[in-house]
């Protein structure tokens, strides 16, 4: 047998579809678990309960020390024995979610360190308290230290959504695979899959300098 | 709603699994890291070609999911030729995953060792071979230990997605049990608490000896090992 490019050619136009699916997974997944994580931040810093923190260190130690795979294998094959009977699409979403938010509880955690007292006491001592104190003092320093370390996350994630494909979720691995076995060239056709993944992840861990140029707060010293 | 006989019933198999688990990572550890090593030189040498090359594998194999990293050799070596059982192919699958990011922890390591050391060490008559040998990676060792450990437990738990390759794994077992069974949340949670044992076993071991590597390192720097001995014990 001889490499031949023109499947991997042929394949393009499929395997970039499965693509955006992948991106809207990875997007989609990403954003509910920066949401979860940062109430998850919230509620920890404010509430300050011991309950609240072990059930949390839990999750998160679980969370860590698991593979993905079994997490996702958990979420979509459990949740229907609890009555739940969710797609394959939304399941792969939970499971995503619930392992990222773990690992950007614990950037965000990184994050909040760096911010100073000092800002929650010159919030304070301005009268500004609740909503407003973490909307627009705390959170947006915490986010813009966190830049590198959250856009590697998001690199995790879009990596951790091929994993989907084991639960028939039809995203760029999955395409591929259906590809492969209608034409029997899985290695021209993994090639130009490996290539996709590559610049997508290249392009999204390369972001961060810019992104971080975007965001940098210019104080005065 | 919990069927308890299920994890007795089925323990034993899962336990093989979880033995074939360990010896893949094992071996792929064994691999990885001197790969990781010469490519964290590589990458750091002069002659552009094996930088390149060595730039490029690391890359690669960062920036991509593991799961195609597997299909890709589990379909590529035959395709050359070399037919293997998917074991032998899942442990240098895991170990090429595991040499690029090893890599990039010693190249962070030997980047943070001060450059004055090479810098003496070549002043001293060291060759480049010897100077990186007896000064630069000993002193690297320790800065290292505890991101290669987060590396063994990140391996550790990619090791599940060699099931999609046929091994016959922890996780491809569970899927089996599952399978016969129709137990997912017994057999899965099973599964998920063996490699959490196993993680937090590892984790611990290594917390305990990164901090007794400390409290080696703090006692040896101070003057010569007998007034150290002396002045600790006078502290306390």
């Amino acid at each position: 047998m001889k490499f031949d490019i023109s499947y991997t050619f042929d394949a393009i136009p499929r395997l970039l579809e499965g693509a955006f699916v992948t991106l809207q997974v990875a997007i989609l997944g990403f954003t509910l678990s920066v949401l979860l994580a940062t109430t998850i931040t919230v509620a920890r810093t404010s509430l300050n309960s011991k309950i609240f923190n072990s059930i949390l260190a839990f999750y998160i130690s679980f969370i860590r020390g698991t593979p993905i795979l079994v997490q996702i294998f958990l979420v979509y094959y459990v949740l229907p024995v609890f009555g739940l009977n969710l797609g394959p699409f939304t399941a792969g979403i939970i499971a995503i979610t619930l392992n990222s938010a773990a690992f950007v509880t614990e950037i965000l955690r990184g994050g909040l360190a760096s911010v100073p007292i000092g800002q929650f006491e010159a919030a304070k001592s301005l009268g500004i308290s609740g909503y407003a104190l973490w909307r627009k003092i705390i959170l947006p320093q915490t986010f813009i230290t966190s830049i590198p370390p959250l856009v590697n996350e998001f690199t995790m994630v879009l990596k951790a959504t091929a994993l989907l494909s084991m639960i028939t979720v039809v995203e760029l691995m999955r395409v591929s695979q259906q590809i492969y076995s209608a034409n029997y060239h899985p290695v021209e056709v993994l090639s130009g899959t490996f290539v996709i993944y590559f610049l997508m992840c290249f392009v999204v861990s390369r972001s961060s300098v810019f992104l971080e140029n975007r965001f940098i707060v210019k104080r005065a010293r | 709603m919990l069927e308890y006989q299920i994890f007795f019933d089925y323990a034993p198999i899962l336990l093989i699994g979880f033995w074939l688990t360990i010896k893949i990572v094992v071996c792929a550890i064994a691999l990885g890291i001197p790969l990781g090593l010469f490519l964290a030189l590589g990458r750091r040498s002069n002659f552009v070609i094996i930088s390149f090359l060595s730039t490029s594998f690391i890359e690669l194999f960062r920036n991509t999911p593991f799961i195609i990293q597997v299909f890709l050799f589990y379909y590529v070596l035959p395709f050359y030729g070399l037919r293997l059982s998917a074991e032998y192919i899942g442990v240098l699958a895991l170990a090429a995953f595991g040499s690029a990011y090893f890599a990039e922890i010693i190249r962070a390591g030997i980047d943070a060792v001060p450059k004055g050391q090479l810098d003496s060490a070549r002043a001293i008559g060291m060759t480049d071979w010897q100077a990186m040998r007896n000064v630069i990676l000993p002193q690297t060792l320790s800065i290292v230990i505890p991101p290669l450990t987060n590396q063994t437990l990140t391996l550790i738990k990619e090791s599940a997605i060699l099931s999609t390759i046929t091994v016959h794994e922890l996780t491809m077992t569970g899927l089996m049990v599952q399978g016969e069974t129709f137990r997912p949340f017994e057999v899965f949670i099973m599964v998920a608490l063996l490699y959490w044992a196993l993680n937090e076993t590892i984790a611990t071991i290594m917390r305990k000896f990164e901090q007794n590597t400390k409290k080696n390192r703090k006692a040896g720097s101070i003057g010569n090992s007998s007034t150290t001995l002396k002045k600790s014990t006078s502290i306390k």
